[in-house]
Order: C-alpha cells, then structure tokens, then sequence
C-alpha cells in the first residue's frame, strides 16, 4: 500500500485527472486488442474484451463525474492526455508497460496485471520502482515520489484523500456544478451503471464501482451484482473456461472459452504514423483515425462539460473509428515486414 | 442487465417424459416464455417443449446466426438461422405465381392459392420474435368492436379498457421504447396517471424529419371525415435511453443480452439496420430474454429439438391427458424418439399456423369445424420512390416512424383500415436492395471504381419506402388444414394454406397506392413503385394490378368469442371443448387492426397466465413421479 496522503483539493484534482488518464489509456489498449480478432471468429475472447473496454468507458465517466463534484473541469484534450504508446500507467505501476498490441496470450498477460487485484501482490511490490525504462513514457502521472503497485491502491489513496478532505472542509468539498452530472441513462451494460456524485455517499458509491467491476478489490472472482471483475474475465481466456458462481481462484468450471490466437490480423505492436509509407492509403487511414479520435475526444470534453447528450453522438464517432481501424488492420504496413497497420494513438503529444 | 440463466440442456428426455407438470407449453416462443416465466414465478412447475435446436444462449450460438445473415445470398426473414428438416420452417422466397388451381408444395407451406401469402415463421428458441422488427402497437379501442361499428369482420369478446392493463405489463416484459405522445390518436387512451413507456423513443430518423417538413398537417377527407396527417414515432420493443419516469418514477432497467455465460451485454440500438432479420447487438426484444428468466425461477424446465406431434384427449371428458412429441437427435439426419408429455394443463404457444396444424393433426378440427379457420394477416402494399437529396439510407432501425391517423374511421365500413411505415433501409424489401442496386450499376449502368461508389451514394442514399399496412378480416375460408398427402420428414402433416383477399382489402389497396402518390408528390420525390404480374401476391382491382406481400402477423386460427358455437377459445385464451387446454398467441384474436400482433398476443397472454394460475391454486399441486 502506498504511504502518499492527499493534503488538498489541488492535489485532488491532480489525482482525479490521473485517474483519467488512467481509465482512458487502458482503452486504446483493449481496443487496439479487440479490433485485430478478425470478424466472426474468437466470439468469447471479442466480447469479453469488449465488456471491459465499454466498462472502462464507463469509469472514465463516473470519474469525470466526480471531478465536476468537486468543481474541477474534465479535460481529454490536454496535451499529454493520451499516452504515446508503449507507457506506464498514470497511477505509477512501473513493474511492466503496456502497449497496443494484438489480441494474444501476451497482450491477455498485460490486462492481468493492468487489472490485478491489490492484494494478489507480493509484498516487496509496494516498493517504489523509481528507474523508468529509457524511451518509456509515464502517460501523464500523479506526482514523482508517488507509485502504486494496483489501480485498486491508487483508488485507495483518492477516497483516504476524499475522506481527509471532507473532515476538513465537509460539503464545500462537493462545490462543483449538479448540471455536470452525467446520469444512468446514458449508460448500458451488463452491469453497474452511471451514479450522479453529489456527496461523499455518491462519491463513494462511484469508486466502489470502479473498484469492484475493475481488478477486485475485495479478491471476489462476482461483485455484489453477479458481475465478474474484470481481472477474472480476463483470466478466463487463458484459462479457456467461464467462472460460474463458487467457483475458487484460478479454477473456473463454467463451459469452455474457445480460443483462436491464429484468428487475429499480425498488426504492428506500438505503430506509428512514421511507420506508414508517406502518401500510402494506410498512412492516410491512420492519419484520418488519429484526428476523428482527436475529435472524439474534444466531443467527449463537451459532453463532460454540460452537454451529455452529446455522448450519443460519440456512438456513431465510434463507429466510423472502427471501420478505420478494421482497414487498417485488413493491410500490410508496406514496408515488406508483412505486419499489417494499426491505429497508433498519436493524439495532442505533448 | 445481461440476462443469464442457466444451462437447459441437463436434463434428458426420458426424464422429463417420467415427470407431471403443472404445465406443458408448446413452443418457447413469446406466447409461450411469457406464459412459462409467470407460472414459473408462481411456483409453478412448467415444461417448454422447442421444435428449434435450442442452441441459442451463448454469444457463440448468436453470433454464429448473426454470420449466417451476413453470409447468406438471400437475405430474407429466415436467413440468419438454421432450417433443420425435422422442424423446417416457411421461407418467402418459396412463394410462387399459382395458375388456375395450382397448388405450391415446395416449401414447407403448402400453397393452395388463390392468393400467394410470402409470410413465414421461425421455429427456434424465441420463436419468431427472432426475426421479428420489434414493432410494438397497440391494437386501437375500435379495433375491438369491429363487427359492431363498422358490419366488417368480429367483435372480441373483452374491450381495450379490460386489457388495456396487460398492454402495459407486456410493455415492461417487452421493453417498449416510445412516447405515448405520439401514441393518443385513434382513441388509444394510456390511463389518467401519467403513463411512460420504460424507455423513451427512438429517435426519428433524418429522413422521417424530411418527410414531417412536408406531410405534418395534409389534409385528407376520406369518407366525410377530414383527417391531418402526421409523421409519428413508431413505439418498439429494442432497447433506448431508459424513461426515468417510468413505473411512477422509479425508472426501468432494461434486460440486455441473452447468454448463460458472462460475455456479451447487449447494447442500445445503434442504428444497424438489419433488425430483421437479427440485431447484431441484441438490443431488440426476442423472447430468449423472457424464457431465460422463466428457467431463472428454478421451476421452468426447457426441452428443445422436439416437434409436438399429437393432443392427447380422453375421448368421453374431452380433457388433455398428454402430448405426444417427437425428439430428434440430429437437425437434419433421419431419426427420432417419440414420447408423451403430462401435466394438469396444456398450453400450446406454437404460433397461430403451428396451433391449428397440430390440432387438425391430431384429430380435433372441434365441433364447429373452426379450427384453422380465420387464419389473418396483414397484406402489404410497398411503394417506393427516390427523394431529390440524400436522407442517410441505412442508419437507424428498420422503422422509426409512421403515420397512423387513418388507423380508424367511418371509412372502414367500406375499405379496410391501414397504416403507414416509413422505411430507413431503402428499397430493400421492395426490390432486393442495395444489393440489386449494386447489380444494377455494375451490369446495367457499367460503373466501377469511384464513378460505382458515387452511383451506389446517388441512387441507395435517396431511397424511400412507405409501407401501407392493410387490414384482412376474419374469413372463414381462409384457412389451415392438413393433409395426409404433405408431410416433412419426421411424418408430421404440413400447414396447407388457403388464403385470398377480399374487395374490402383491396379497396385500401388501390386507395393506399393513390395516397403514397400524393404523399410523394408533396415531398417532390420520384414514384419508383412497380408491381409484376409474374410475382407472387399479384392481385387486381379495378383494372389496376399490385403486389400484395404478406406480413408475417398469422393470426385468427382459433379465435376468441363469447360463445362455443362462434369460437374455439373463450377471451381466456381456454379451449371450450377441451377444459385443460390453452391455445395460447395471435391465433386467439378475432381482429387484428392495424397493429402488429406481438404486443397484443403478449397482452392476452399475460391476462392467460393469471387464469390459468388461478385454476392451479384451486386445486392440488402436480406432484413429480
């Protein structure tokens, strides 16, 4: 467990925002992973990828809604927002790196430790890696004297943070605008949903969310809801069975997940637009990607900003992102390598 | 939420054959799961016999049917599943042209004219909710006294006011999304209590704004009445922005995909287009969701890849003593195990040609010779046209909007009610398109390369289609039989249908054709529509020839009256002459207006299954052997 205290709503904010950073580098991850499964096949290994993926979206969402409840202001086009791939996750976790890579029993190991429960860790983790890998960008970060070896102990941290906070200022801490809120109805899934954070109930209730749905927290394989969390979804596809209800650790019994690791377009792990032969159809591809994603981040910042609705009108943005990014994935590179392009994520680079 | 269950396929036959139920249901399609998961929720103990392979709850299962549709050269209403020629199912393409007493056995419906009908069902898990568009209308308050108001058709034996309770349960298992603002017309009344639907409407599509710009407010004077056209939203079972308001504020969560497995959640409409025959996301209602929750109880036991083949009845009181089924172990292979099926009560939910077929194959036509007759559907009249911009062909569901304000009227003393659909997938069901609109600008138009990308934008992108959905009323000689001469491969007689449309029907064809014109005229839109001789459901009036389509609404095979003579059913959906036997679905209505038969079956179902658990509790629990 990580020893750092949040001593002001600054500080907070600070934190809030690496938790963005956060929930959003993990998308591109999985997404980039879920768009290489070649359509049709791998129908377990798309949808469980795909469960997680839209529940990252969603703690994206609860954790803008809780920067609004304490009068901050969401901002996903900040330069440096989206990591320039392979990184370390924002939260500090410098024990591995993750990159945009296709869907295989390597990139499923990384989403196990993106995901893992805190308490799975041994103790010498806690320990502060603080030698960063030469050419590895933190992806925007909490601070330099902060590491955390789990997203659940960063998450920690924010509502020990919260709690101080709330002693010192009580409800002044949630100033932020009611009309910010993004409400349940905008949201769909299997389970969980959108919660309105107003109070320090509500703000709970959101980091209990994302806590349970994402690595665990409390090492139950089901959440209060049924739900499996996402370290154990994961899991599954190594595994190649369902967890059912009872079933112990690393022992699903549930029926079997097949998996075809063939199945999946060879994309370049971490391609960059450098990559792309210049006046090629897939560097124009690529390049058209990176800015309708641009764009979709700036409409995402809107409707964080007092205009929900406009997160309908992100569906049909991703829709065209996909289609992009399936024709990229469709073709070589064209640099003789036989490895075929891929969305690269190079969006307002610091 | 997703809806999970558990897996059905634990149990074997010879067990389920050594049990007595509660109840037996035939079919788990949303007659029968809806009937299934109330009983089950009562305590009750109920088996679900399935004809379809059942294979249906993982996203393996799904996704293999959502290929098979992207696959498949002939997109038509079935081609997302799996045909197996021990339970074959109708598809539309085996309409022919019938000549002089023709008769059309190539398919699993035989045709005896003289109206060719190209409407199917899908026998699978959900029956034919699977491919349904998840239109979800209510019947009007008219609709009721047919007979009584307008000389033309039946009278039901219960009023709108009486089910007008079970519109609403059937709209919370269905997950309607709509606004019933756009729903009071034609006397619909929802209540004085603020009633939503769960989830809010689906919003209209860009081309339904085009065409609201030009047709809000035209004027039509149709039988000394005067009527204002509007563009209305369509209310319908597929998942949207849940209604906050609903169920007096507390709001409405909406069942998600089907799965036994923790995989897939199932989504919001997105717009793919391709709702029938299957939504590749599952946000449109099939009754799996509704079936899964019903084995959820703990009490609902599912038995698939078995064909009902006879009622059993005791010859001297008339009641069911058991139903005589035939499991097969492979789909198409020769080869099947008969065994008989008990419990207090029979219910069957087969659908309203699969009901009268079963009946008549067993022997049991009743005494007033009815069964199978009054077979219903809707006739379809489609118009098409080119609108002078592009109006984002393909996005959206099938429908969003409709007009609906003729749905009633003097007029339908003398011509049959209709309402209008407004199409945002093109020509497709017309014509075949976009696919035959990319064979005509290759091999017609010879265009390629950017020239067949602009020709396909100029031509698909502008494509309009109105649908007029005309009412065809009770008619007794429009019916199912059997006969010993068509069989399918397991021995079961086939539906043989009769069916031809009366000058009531055709006369709202001919005025349908009349208004779309004018309707098309006033949004400067180019009439495309063409009707073929040689095409199946070619009819003429007046001199002037259509194409009639069918739409898949069987209904009226064992309809609901007042009395033994005039009916098979009582307005509880029980049979009179057999007191342990439910028929159960859209053969049981005596009408069927202007408005799908979904959301009224599942009205009249629910009100069903109240009854049939009230009998239950009066009496002693079945007890397992």
């Amino acid at each position: 467990m990580s020893l750092y205290k949040i001593k002001d709503v600054a500080e907070l904010n600070r934190h809030l925002y690496a938790a963005m950073q956060l929930e959003h580098a993990t998308i591109p991850v999985y997404l980039t992973a879920l768009y290489s499964i070649v359509p049709g096949t791998n129908s377990e290994g798309y949808h469980i990828l795909r469960a997680v993926a839209v529940e990252e979206m969603l703690h994206l969402t609860l954790v803008c809604n809780l920067v609004n409840a304490v009068g901050g202001r969401p901002n996903l086009s900040q330069p440096g927002f989206t990591p320039n791939y392979p990184c370390y996750l924002p939260d500090g976790e410098e024990d591995f790196s993750v990159s945009l890579q296709r869907f295989s029993p390597d990139a499923i190991e990384t989403f196990l430790k993106i995901e893992r429960p805190a308490t799975l860790g041994p103790h010498e983790s806690s320990k502060r890696h603080r030698k960063r890998k030469k050419g590895l960008l933190a992806a925007g970060h909490t601070g330099e004297e902060e590491h955390f070896f789990s997203i659940g102990e960063f998450y920690k941290a924010i509502e020990t943070g919260l709690d101080d906070l709330y002693a010192e200022m009580g409800e002044a801490l949630f100033c932020g605008d009611p009309a910010l809120q993004v409400g349940p109805e905008y949201y769909y899934s299997g389970g969980g949903g959108l919660i309105k954070v107003h109070d320090m109930a509500s703000a709970k209730q959101a980091l209990d969310l994302i806590a349970e749905q994402g690595e665990g927290i409390t090492e139950n394989i089901f959440d209060s809801d049924g739900e499996i969390a996402h370290y154990y979804r994961f899991q599954q596809l190594i595994l190649g069975r369902y967890y059912v209800e009872g079933d112990r650790h690393d022992h699903p019994t549930g029926n079997k997940v097949p998996v075809d690791w063939n199945a999946v377009y060879p994309i370049k792990t971490n391609a960059k637009v450098a990559d792309m032969p210049e006046g090629s159809g897939v560097r124009a591809a690529v390049e058209a990607f990176n800015l309708g994603y641009s764009q979709y981040l700036a409409l995402l910042t809107r409707a964080f900003n007092g205009e929900p609705a406009l997160l309908v009108d992100a569906v049909g943005v991703m829709f065209n992102l996909k289609e992009l990014t399936y024709q990229m994935m469709r073709q070589t590179i064209g640099d003789g390598s036989g490895t075929h392009a891929a969305p690269t994520f190079e969006i307002n680079l610091p | 939420m997703t809806v999970q269950g558990m897996d059905p396929f634990t149990i074997a036959p010879d067990q389920v054959a050594s049990m007595y139920f509660d109840a037996v249901v035939i079919g788990s399609g949303v007659s029968g799961a809806l009937i299934a998961k109330s009983l089950g929720q009562k305590g009750l103990k109920v088996l679900v016999v399935e004809a379809g392979s059942g294979n249906d709850i993982t996203v393996a299962d799904y996704e293999e049917n959502v290929f098979r549709f992207y696959g498949a050269a002939n997109k038509d209403n079935n081609s997302a599943y799996a045909n197996p020629r021990n339970a074959p199912m109708p598809r539309d393409f085996e309409t022919v042209r019938l000549h002089d007493g023709q008769i059309n056995d190539h398919g699993y419906l035989v045709q005896k004219g003289p109206f060719e009908i190209d409407s199917t069902y899908t026998r699978v898990l959900g029956g034919t909710t699977r491919h349904w568009e998840g239109k979800a209308l209510r019947m009007l308050p008219d609709d009721f006294r047919m007979f009584s108001l307008f000389g033309h058709g039946r009278d039901w034996p219960i009023s709108y006011d009486s089910l007008e309770p079970f519109y609403r349960m059937a709209e919370g298992e269905l997950g309607v999304s709509g606004d019933v603002e756009d729903q009071k017309y034609g006397g619909l009344t929802f209540g004085d209590d603020g009633y939503v639907l769960p989830m809010h409407k689906m919003p209209a599509s860009f081309l339904d704004q085009v065409l609201a710009r030009d047709i809000d407010g035209m004027q039509i004077e149709l039988a000394d009445q005067t009527f204002s056209l509007n563009i209305r939203t369509t209310p319908q079972a597929r998942n949207g922005i849940p209604n906050k308001k609903y169920a007096k504020g507390t709001g409405f969560v909406p069942n998600g995909a089907v799965s036994v497995d923790q995989a897939v959640m199932g989504e919001r409409c997105q717009g793919n287009t391709n709702c029938v025959p299957i939504c590749p996301v599952q946000a449109k209602y099939d009754a799996r969701r509704t079936l899964v929750q019903a084995i959820s109880t703990g009490n609902v036991i599912l038995l698939a890849r078995t064909v009902a083949s006879k009622v059993l009845v005791d010859a001297t009181t008339g009641d069911v003593t058991g139903i005589e089924a035939k499991t097969y172990d492979h789909p198409d292979q020769p080869g099947h195990t008969t065994r008989v099926f008990k419990a207090r009560t029979y219910v069957l939910a087969a659908n309203a040609v699969e009901n009268a077929r079963l009946m008549l194959a067993s022997g049991l036509p009743g005494k007033s010779g009815m069964m199978g007759r009054n077979l219903m559907d809707h006739g379809y009249l489609l118009t098409w046209a080119l609108m002078p911009e592009p109006i984002g062909v393909m996005r959206g569901p099938v429908c969003t909007s409709g007009i609906e304000d003729i749905r009633t009227g003097n007029y339908r003393s003398k011509m049959a009610a209709v309402r209008f659909s407004i199409h945002n997938d093109g020509w497709g069901w017309a014509t075949g398109g976009p696919y035959t609109d990319l064979f005509d600008a290759v091999d017609r138009d010879n265009l390629f390369g950017a020239d067949l990308r602009q020709g396909l934008i100029d031509t698909v992108a502008r494509q309009v289609l109105i649908d007029c959905m005309i009412e065809i009323p009770a008619d007794p000689g429009n019916r199912v039989t059997v006969d010993p001469r068509y069989t399918d491969q397991m021995g079961n007689m086939r539906p043989v249908i009769s069916f031809q449309l009366p000058q009531y029907t055709l006369e709202t064809v001919a005025y349908s054709r009349r208004l779309t014109k004018q309707i098309y005229q006033r949004v400067g839109a180019q009439d495309h529509s063409s009707y073929d001789p040689m095409a199946p459901g070619w009819v003429t009036h007046n001199g002037e020839g259509y194409v009639v389509r069918g739409g898949n609404h069987w209904a009226g095979t064992h309809l609901m009256g007042a009395t033994a003579t005039d009916s098979v059913v009582n307005d509880r959906q029980q049979s009179w002459e057999h007191a342990n036997l439910y028929l159960a679905g859209a053969g049981s209505m005596p009408t069927i207006g202007t408005a799908n038969t979904t959301l009224t079956l599942a009205a009249i179902c629910l009100r069903t299954a109240d009854d049939i658990a009230a009998r239950m509790t009066a009496t002693a629990p079945a007890v397992g052997a």
